[in-house]
């Protein structure tokens, strides 16, 4: 007897077969799906949260940007720090120090002191 | 054979369906004897199975796809879109300056209101800029209506908190300033649909859409240290001033891009309909003046390039000189014989006038047009004012032009002259775009290399002893030219002696080869007030201390060191006026 004749109470088990087949395939469709659905779920939650985090961050670099706007920080250091732009004549690189100290010797007179200086202006060259 | 189906009762339709399984149970054992395969049923079946499995197997493909590779449903796929609609405007270190930030539109919707008078008790209290009149309109709507916008995540959630029924929200992009008005005529800003109207936005507007995408932010040529430096210098002088308007601009000589470019009055981009027409002129860009004096150093560049003149060529400005229609006299007159090189430093419009008539009108003409003078200054701004210039180059135009009037250029016109002048003698275009570092822009050579290295000379000469005194910097060799010109009155129909523009445009350092680092820098006054002093305001007086002082400001950042100063040519012994000189 072929399987395909062979039956179970009266029912062909190839039938039989098929039928538990399809149960096993809904009950496993409906799981895949219910699983799916709740992984898709906590990847938009989290596709959420990352934009969200993502806006925050923009939001606080525009912030940022805000809170260092140049003219504030120089109206703000002025304010409350004293503090103003650095003259030229005080920027120097650390090999010309050798040679603006020099300067500043030559330029004071021998009797005062010198003045403790960081730098002194470079003399200027003869008119051609 | 059977199915089971013979205790399926006597009613028709069971009957009909059980011989109909019936046939069908053996519709194989007749086919196959009566010799006729085709008629097989199993092999229909098989087909119409297989139909079937390969309609479900491209619908599996089909929704594998659509959920693997497709943005369609996602739940953030809008608010992206929204966030995305221009990219970042960045200076050239990185700073923002503008950005596409998340907002929210509050919705109303009255049909969902449970309790009216506790929703418009709530809102007004979490609104405060919403207004009862417009709040009544919604809630009189009959329908889902926009209520108000740009709410920044904190508020949303603050109303969202209120629980409120009928009240939703929408996300949508607003373009923000986080600067406020710094650079204000250089960004630019948009409109409401999100279409650049002013400025970068507007003249990378596409480009800025196209970069959203990628989400890269674009680059601009400025500094926001040295902007900064410019516009602090700026405020300064125009508070002791009181001009109508005021300029500052830095520009690269050898990659012609904007360092900075600062107006006053100003205006906060994130609120332009809240400022004047006014307020919102780029002067730098799309006013044109004319210039005065500062135009004696066009005519002295094309003076030596075309051999009419050298360094020492005299000129006598003894007496007043008649040039066409015009008699030219001196601002503050020496009645002396001139070299070219004190004829700048004095600005003397009756040597340069000379120098002009020597060269003639058209060789003028044609030099003033290789300067890029009669042409709107190529930048990307579409704000960029065309120029007037005169229609006929005869004599009188000559004159006129020679030291600057007859002829109105936008600053950054002026700029782009300049720069070409001082950068080995190539016509750049001016940027605002940020290019790569060492750029060295290409352009037709419109002065040789020699009068490019000569015409610094001269300007470091007028810094050093002549009109430009008050923008020296020791250790920077600053070089320059004062410009005082009247402004002419259309109620009168003659040229105002009490209304001007005072300018110094200058360029650091002037000594070193050609190649070397170099920057032009440009403090422009629209109709200056006496200060304190009572001094008159010309451009060595109100503009180019401004010039000094951001020159040592920014020198710093650029990279440039102090060195030995410079001073060319023969010292000429100041006169007491020339800290202010000429109109």
């Amino acid at each position: 007897m072929s399987l395909l004749d062979r039956r179970v109470r009266g029912f062909r088990l190839v039938d039989l077969i098929a039928a538990g087949l399809l149960v096993v395939l809904i009950l496993g469709v409906y799981l895949a799906k219910t699983m799916a659905g709740r992984e898709r779920s906590e990847i938009a939650r989290a596709e959420r949260g990352i934009a969200e985090e993502k806006a925050r961050i923009r939001l606080l670099q525009a912030e940022v940007a805000h809170l260092e706007e140049p003219a504030r920080l120089e109206r703000l250091s002025q304010a409350y720090l004293g503090l103003a732009s650095l003259p030229i004549k005080h920027d120097v690189t650390p090999e010309a120090l050798y040679d603006a100290a020099r300067a500043s010797q030559a330029a004071t007179p021998p009797s005062a002191p010198a003045p403790a200086q960081p730098q002194a202006p470079v003399p200027a060259t003869k008119p051609q | 054979m059977s199915l089971g189906l013979q205790g399926l009762g006597a009613d028709a339709l069971s009957r009909w369906l059980g011989r109909a399984m019936w046939r069908l149970e053996h519709a194989f054992e007749r086919a196959r004897a009566s010799d006729r395969p085709e008629d097989d049923t199993r092999l229909r079946i098989f087909f119409v199975a297989a139909l079937f499995a390969a309609g479900f197997l491209a619908l599996a493909i089909g929704a594998t796809h659509a959920a693997l590779f497709s943005d369609v449903g996602r739940e953030d796929a809008a608010l992206v879109g929204a966030e995305a609609a221009r990219a970042d405007l960045v200076d050239r270190n990185g700073e923002l300056l503008a950005a596409d930030l998340l907002h929210y539109g509050l919705y109303v919707d009255p049909r969902e209101i449970w309790d009216e008078g506790e929703t418009r008790r709530a809102l007004l209290a979490a609104l405060p800029e919403l207004t009862p009149e417009r709040l009544s309109r919604a809630l009189r709507a009959g329908r889902r209506s926009f209520l108000m916008g740009g709410l920044t995540p904190e508020v949303r959630a603050r109303i969202f908190d209120l629980g409120l029924p009928g009240v939703t929200f929408e996300p949508e992009a607003r373009r923000v300033y986080p600067l406020g008005s710094t650079a204000a005529h250089l960004i630019g800003f948009v409109d409401g649909g999100g279409q650049g109207l002013a400025g970068a936005e507007a003249a990378f507007n596409d480009g800025i859409h196209d970069a959203s995408r990628d989400n890269h932010p674009v680059p601009l040529s400025i500094d926001l240290r040295i902007q900064a430096a410019a516009e602090a210098e700026l405020a300064k002088q125009v508070a002791k001033f009181q001009p109508r308007g005021a300029v500052a601009l830095v520009v690269d000589v050898h990659s012609g891009e904007i360092l900075a470019l600062a107006n006053w009055p100003t205006f906060n981009p994130n609120n332009p309909g809240g400022a004047s027409d006014d307020a919102r002129l780029n002067r730098a860009a799309a006013s044109i003046y004319e210039m005065g004096s500062t135009f004696k150093g066009f005519t002295v560049a094309a003076g030596l390039d075309s051999g009419v003149a050298t360094p020492s060529t005299t000129f006598d400005a003894r007496q007043p000189f008649q040039l066409g229609y015009r008699t030219i006299h001196d601002y503050h007159a020496t009645h002396k014989v001139l070299t070219l090189v004190e004829v700048f430093q004095h600005s003397s419009n009756i040597g340069t006038a000379k120098l002009a008539q020597a060269m003639g009108p058209q060789r003028l003409e044609r030099y003033f047009k290789a300067f890029g003078l009669t042409q709107p200054a190529k930048v990307e701004l579409l704000e960029s004012a065309r120029p007037l210039s005169p229609r006929v180059w005869d004599d009188d135009a000559m004159a006129s032009t020679s030291f600057g009037h007859g002829m109105n250029v936008s600053p950054l016109a002026v700029a782009r002259a300049y720069v070409g002048l001082t950068n080995g003698g190539k016509l750049i275009p001016l940027t605002i775009r940020r290019l790569p570092p060492g750029t060295k822009a290409d352009g037709p050579q419109i002065v040789s290399p020699r009068t490019s290295e000569t015409l610094l000379q001269i300007m470091r000469a007028n810094v050093t002893g002549g009109s430009g005194k008050s923008a020296n910097v020791s250790g920077l060799n600053v070089g320059g030219k004062t410009g005082t010109g009247d402004k002419y009155d259309p109620v009168a129909r003659a040229y105002s002696h009490t209304k001007q523009v005072s300018s110094f445009a200058a360029v650091f350092p002037t000594d070193g080869p050609l190649e070397a680092k170099r920057y032009f820098v440009m403090v422009l006054m629209d109709e200056p007030h006496p200060d304190e002093t009572g001094a008159d305001p010309t451009g060595g007086i109100a503009a180019a201390p401004a010039v000094g002082r951001i020159v040592e400001r920014i020198a710093p950042f650029l990279g440039v060191r102090r060195r030995m100063d410079t001073a060319p040519f023969t010292e000429v012994a100041p006169s007491p006026q020339d800290s202010g000189e000429e109109h």
